[in-house]
């Protein structure tokens, strides 16, 4: 398999073709995005993005932390094509302290809610439509604890009308002389009917900065991956929890193959790089990185939790600044897989930044574009595309604002002003945008899997909510198709059952339900 | 119990009425929480690798023995030590001997750790206005301020000798940004997957000035066994030997590779783990300030001497480590218990260190004293029980092996050589 991995040759490019970089043009001035991630020792983590189609028009809106300053919500008013445009609405989300926002539709009514991750009560925010909110833990039964909360998934539990929500806690913010060892308990809010049920403690917990609920084994029940910032743990490491319809969650075991990892976790982005209908995982840390792989697929039966780290052979690297002359070890957060010049082959966004003003580690440290080549390795391109940031990024999101079919960029960063990119990509390959939604519950279809027909290998996305570093996306998934006019795709749905593969045209965006599919004009 | 509780009530003791051994302002009391918060500052500030977590063990033993000998008219190590000369005299008039500790120590600290991220920087000015607060409570404003510009003169000359050792500049968390690697099969090759650790660790650490090796006179662990590939020779044999009792690991086997392992930024790391021995016997036995103090000074110098002379060596021998050998020439799936560490082989640096630790823990405390290591009870590993302190060095050198990082020579030879950095430790004359 690690033959397959990094000698794969795809027909979608010629061979020995230069990877095409993108080009960004940074529109933080003129967009009307204007937030700062602001806050000392409690926010020198958080920091998070989320999209969402707040008003049904088709635009992924924006929904940025604050930290001490309030959260906030930018309608996205750009034209399709065109310059990136926000307008700043009120909400109902500007509440302060808030380090991260993921948005989901909860009660399934079909109009995006959103948690927000704060330091001291959580908030479960039901959307009212039209980009409006209102708080509703208590009719929704969401126990927002106090705490300091740093990560977040969710999925929907086979057989459930409501979602089950995994939220990550990180330090005992009391503790100030001996900080370390205090980590707090993460939570898991599991459905009671239709509400949620008293937070269940994930013990034991180990200063959770990124939490994902993907089905790594195909198994069709997705586990919780959860990674852990070593800095304050004690005991600790990176865990994989089994979470099996009705019964308690539990660890993956080192029986069961899982192996001991400790490393300051603080984002997991995951994509299925080669091909084989399993994600690879790609994990932030400090002055190092992991792009992990199965070890091994059996031929039958499932695969063992056991992962292999192909950063280093994939130059799937960010170690430390590329450009500039800070050379120590980089500090990196939010990661994203996402498609950046169309060419079918899937990139990877660091956001990277200071803790605070740590000597030790790089203080100018600029954000990554790695970009994959057609051998399955990567290359730096940050700077080459314009998107070489050095401020104190944290989180980030990659989404196509302006409808165009190239990929977007917002990046938040602490005590600075969040920063949006245009994707100006000249000659960038076809693409293709694909909206899943399903009737009754889990209507953002979480749990599914999106499957494009390359001719010689099928690309794949599972559709997670969460991850990532504070954010994440919800919303129509995005998929480069190279030199592909026209694509078969089909969905298998969360519950297992999959759809028909059914011709799509490229440069198009299609929203896809079990029964229908429609192109969006 | 939990350390980080045993550490609350110490800190009680300091902030409640309530005290067990030692009130309020006892000196003890600082010189033992801001130890404590030391071992952590080691685990969560990158740059502190063994041997330069090992360096600013000493310079703080130092300094704290320093400004309790200055109170006490006992000896100082200046003149006897590499570098140091004779500290700031006393002016006249009275001194709190709790507040110029307090002050040397929270200034060193500062120093030694001001690389630390937000929150060691938070928990150091906690600890510096807390305690500061408490040990100055009830002094005449006159004995605070005289003993604090004391402390301060102290912490300061020994910050200003600490910064020609040629350790006081450690940049890419030690790890050089081109390196050559050596030429044949017996030299070190890179066996992370992390960028960085594709050179090798401090390479120029064995340069360092040490504390009481005198210069140029740096103990030598001897020649390791002559590097071959042939079945029959010594060195393929401790090959095999690596090899063989890691297909045949005991839970006990195991249980001790993981006690011993000690790993930056995941422990106290090797001469923490000392350290902390070292705190766990002087407050288990209420140990007056002069001893402790001086007992904190001697292995923070011992650990920092074995690892100046133990990386000399590392970089004359250059040699392979076991996970290399044997996938080459023996297995080439052959996976270890212990992650390897990013630097040459010969000898083994933790055995080098509890090899010295043991000689100076021995010459304070005696050849059977007997003691429980707790080191590592927060990580859920279970305390272990030792009859002596060279029981412990010999496990921690064994526990090397058995984690398949090290070849049997580099344990032994790596004890000898700790031993003799640890005898010129015993030939300070202090109390």
């Amino acid at each position: 398999m690690k033959a397959a991995f990094l000698g794969l040759c795809l027909t979608a490019l010629p061979v020995g073709a230069e990877v095409l970089v993108p080009q960004f043009a940074e529109e933080t001035a003129t967009a009307g995005v204007n937030q700062i991630y602001a806050g000392e020792w409690e926010y020198m983590v958080g920091g998070g993005a989320a999209t969402l189609d707040c008003n049904a028009d088709a635009r992924a809106d924006l929904i940025l932390a604050g930290g001490t300053n309030p959260a906030k919500l930018f309608v996205n008013q750009s034209p399709k094509g065109g310059a990136l445009a926000f307008a700043e609405a009120a909400s109902g989300l500007e509440q302060p302290g808030v380090l991260g926002v993921y948005a989901l539709d909860i009660d399934s009514d079909g109009v995006s809610d959103v948690v927000l991750l704060r330091q001291g009560e959580n908030l479960a925010m039901r959307g009212l439509g039209n980009c409006k909110f209102e708080r509703a833990n208590e009719v929704w039964g969401f126990d927002g604890g106090d705490a300091w909360s740093s990560a977040f998934s969710a999925t929907w539990e086979q057989g459930q009308s409501w979602p089950t929500l995994a939220v990550g806690d990180y330090i005992d913010r009391k503790e100030d002389m001996f900080p370390w060892g205090s980590c707090t308990d993460n939570w898991l809010h599991r459905p009671d009917g239709l509400k949620f049920g008293a937070p269940l403690p994930l013990t034991p917990s180990f200063c959770a900065l990124s939490m994902l609920f993907t089905d790594w084994n195909r198994s069709g029940t997705p586990s919780l991956r959860v990674s852990n910032d070593r800095e304050y743990y004690k005991g600790g490491q990176e865990q994989l929890w089994h979470l099996e319809p009705g019964q308690p969650p539990r660890l993956f075991t080192e029986a069961e193959g899982w192996k001991r990892l400790r490393i300051w976790g603080m984002g997991i982005a995951s994509q299925d790089l080669n091909f084989d209908g399993f994600p690879e995982y790609f994990l932030t840390s400090m002055a190092d990185n992991k792009l992990q792989t199965l070890a091994e697929i059996p031929a039958d039966g499932g695969p063992k939790p056991v992962f292999s780290d192909v950063a280093f052979a994939r130059h799937a690297i960010a170690q430390r600044p590329y450009i500039g002359d800070d050379l120590n070890p980089s500090t990196g957060w939010h990661a994203q897989f996402e498609d950046v010049n169309n060419d079918g082959l899937t990139d990877l966004f660091i956001a990277k930044g200071n803790v605070d003003a740590m000597p030790d580690f790089a203080l100018k440290d600029p954000n990554n574009l790695l970009l994959q080549r057609e051998d399955g390795s990567f290359e730096e391109a940050g700077d080459r595309a314009g998107v070489a940031a050095m401020g104190l990024s944290r989180g980030a999101a990659l989404a196509d604002f302006n409808a165009d079919g190239l990929i977007d960029l917002v990046v938040v960063n602490r005590r600075e002003p969040a920063q949006l990119w245009r994707n100006t990509t000249q000659a960038a390959g076809h693409w293709l945008s694909v909206q899943l939604t399903q009737d009754g519950v889990n209507r953002d279809a979480i749990g599914a899997w999106v499957e494009v027909d390359m001719g010689s290998h099928i690309q794949r996305r599972e559709i997670t909510l969460g991850g990532g570093h504070a954010g994440g996306i919800l919303g129509a998934r995005h998929f480069g198709l190279g030199g592909l006019a026209s694509v078969p795709v089909r969905v298998i749905w969360p519950d297992g059952t999959a759809g028909a593969w059914q011709d799509m045209a490229a440069d198009s965006t299609y929203v896809i339900s079990p029964s229908a599919v429609r192109a969006v004009p | 119990m939990q350390r980080r509780q045993f550490l609350a009530l110490t800190g009680a003791s300091v902030f409640a009425s309530a005290l067990p051994a030692w009130a309020a302002t006892d000196p003890r009391a600082v010189l033992f929480n801001w130890h404590k918060l030391v071992l952590e500052l080691v685990r969560h500030t990158a740059t502190y690798s063994p041997p330069v977590a090992a360096r600013s063990f000493g310079y703080l033993g130092v300094a704290g023995y320093e400004a309790v000998a200055s109170g006490a008219g006992l000896r100082s190590l200046a003149g006897q030590v590499n570098g140091l000369q004779p500290l700031p005299a006393r002016d006249a008039g009275a001194y709190d001997e709790g507040v110029v500790l307090h002050a040397v120590l929270s200034e060193a600290v500062q120093v030694f750790f001001g690389n630390t991220g937000p929150t060691g920087q938070r928990a150091m000015a906690a600890m510096r206005d807390k305690l500061g607060a408490r040990m100055r409570d009830g002094v005449a404003a006159d004995v605070v301020a005289r003993s604090e510009a004391y402390g301060l003169a102290v912490a300061q000359h020994i910050e200003a000798w600490s910064q020609s050792d040629g350790g006081a500049l450690v940049k890419n968390m030690g790890f050089p940004r081109d390196w050559t690697l050596g030429k044949g099969p017996e030299h070190w090759q890179p066996t992370s997957l992390i960028v960085q650790q594709q050179a090798p660790l401090l390479p120029g650490w064995g340069n360092n000035r040490g504390f009481a090796m005198p210069v140029g006179m740096i103990p030598g662990a001897g020649e390791p066994p002559a590097y071959s590939e042939d079945p029959d020779s010594d060195f393929y044999k401790q090959a095999l030997e690596v090899y063989e009792t890691s297909k045949t690991l005991t839970d006990e086997q195991k249980v001790i590779a993981r006690f011993w392992s000690d790993d930056p930024m995941l422990s106290p790391t090797p001469p923490g783990h000392w350290v902390s021995v070292t705190l766990e016997i002087l407050q288990r036995d209420g140990s007056d300030l002069a001893h402790s103090a001086d007992a904190l000074a001697r292995i923070g110098m011992g650990v920092a001497d074995a690892f100046i002379a133990c990386w000399h060596d590392k970089f004359v021998y250059d040699r392979v480590r076991p996970y290399t050998y044997i996938r080459r020439v023996i297995d080439p799936k052959w996976e270890t218990l212990l992650i390897t560490p990013p630097f040459p082989e010969y000898p083994s640096g933790h055995s080098t260190q509890s090899g010295a630790a043991a000689q100076v823990l021995t010459a304070m405390f005696g050849d059977t004293f007997s003691f429980d290591d707790a080191t590592h009870v927060d990580d859920g590993i279970p305390a272990r029980h030792f009859g002596s302190f060279w029981a412990a060095a010999e496990e921690a050198a064994v526990s090397r092996l058995y984690g398949g990082i090290h070849f049997r020579a580099a344990n032994d030879n790596g004890l000898k050589q700790g031993a003799a950095v640890g005898d010129y430790i015993n030939a300070l004359k202090t109390l």
